[in-house]
């Protein structure tokens, strides 16, 4: 149970507000279903912001399948050879970010414009603030990172 | 930050601001984007001053040129007043703000700084002041336009300044 209600996990959290639960989730499911940035990409830029922002429960979570070699060696994305442009492109961005938005450069939206072109560059800002903000409030709700890993679980049935 | 706009939208204006702005680029969860938005500012706990007040100190920190601008017409019709957004600042523990609008402001302020770090201090003000339904809905609050603002400064192309403009709910 986490302080800031009874609910243990996100979606528990957030059912104390149906309507604003139900329309957050109708967007949050959008990010997956959309085709202008691949939905593993998106899910290595959430393991980023997670491992940035050193929170346990969204590093627990799974949106969609990625390599799991990939999933392990994350941090070392900018060294490694297993990592395509098109990820260290937004991942790239993803870093600067989640550091400080006004830091982010011409050339690092360049980048993954080459890749995604201008539509995909919206999405991508569009998932990183969805992402980074959930992330934000799975620590400030302090919730814990087992009961996460059950919802993602429970969820994928 | 970047003057120049990272990405356009070219397609023919249809005099709605947010689908006019590249984020009308992706239409896919544009929709979804703007039904989450009005259910944030209609469907909670909060009145509409309370929420202004997260979302103009979150446009402050972030520094969305734009964000800081507008003024929503259904908080001002709430009551919130120039003279109370102009105590939105750093300082805003010294200021006249009432201590609600005080805990609204630090929330947003451990959102932003150091979720992580929220202490049992800040913990219990809150949980005294509000409902769990209300700190649900100021989260979403928070989280919500804190992403929007992200989004603004992340594309570029705002100007370095803007006028306080009024505006409905889209």
């Amino acid at each position: 149970m986490g302080w800031i209600s009874n609910g243990s996990d996100r979606r528990s959290t957030l059912g104390v507000l149906p309507e604003i639960s139900l329309a957050f989730d109708v967007l949050y499911q959008s990010l997956w279903k959309q085709q202008h940035v691949p939905p593993a990409v998106l899910e290595l830029c959430r393991l980023r912001l997670a491992q940035l922002h050193r929170c346990d429960v969204e590093l627990h979570r799974q949106e969609c399948l990625v390599p799991d070699t990939k999933r392990d060696k994350l941090s070392q994305w900018s060294s490694l050879p297993l990592f395509t442009d098109e990820e260290c492109a937004c991942l790239a961005f993803t870093e600067v970010y989640a550091m400080d938005a006004q830091a982010l450069t011409d050339e690092l939206a360049e980048a993954v414009k080459s890749h995604f072109g201008d539509a995909g560059l919206v999405m991508l800002v569009e998932a990183l603030g969805i992402l980074d903000g959930m992330t934000r409030l799975s620590l400030l709700w302090q919730l814990p990172a087992s009961s996460e890993a059950q919802e993602c679980a429970e969820q994928r049935v | 930050m970047s003057g120049q706009a990272r990405a356009v939208n070219t397609d023919k204006p249809t005099g709605n601001m947010m689908r006019d702005s590249a984020l009308g680029l992706v239409p896919e969860t544009l929709d979804h984007y703007m039904g989450l938005n009005r259910t944030i500012w209609e469907g909670g706990p909060l009145r509409p001053a309370d929420i202004e007040l997260a979302r103009l100190r979150n446009a402050r920190k972030v520094n969305c040129v734009f964000c800081k601008s507008v003024r929503y017409d259904i908080a001002k019709a709430d009551g919130l007043s120039e003279n109370k957004v102009a105590m939105i600042e750093d300082d805003f523990r010294g200021s006249d703000l009432s201590e609600r609008d005080k805990l609204i402001l630090a929330f947003t302020d451990q959102y932003l700084n150091d979720p992580a770090g929220i202490g049992e201090e800040l913990k219990g003000a809150l949980r005294t002041e509000f409902t769990s339904q209300e700190l649900v809905h100021l989260s979403m609050v928070v989280a919500h336009f804190s992403g929007f603002s992200r989004c603004a400064v992340s594309l570029g192309g705002m100007p370095a300044e803007l006028p306080v403009m009024e505006m409905s709910v889209p």
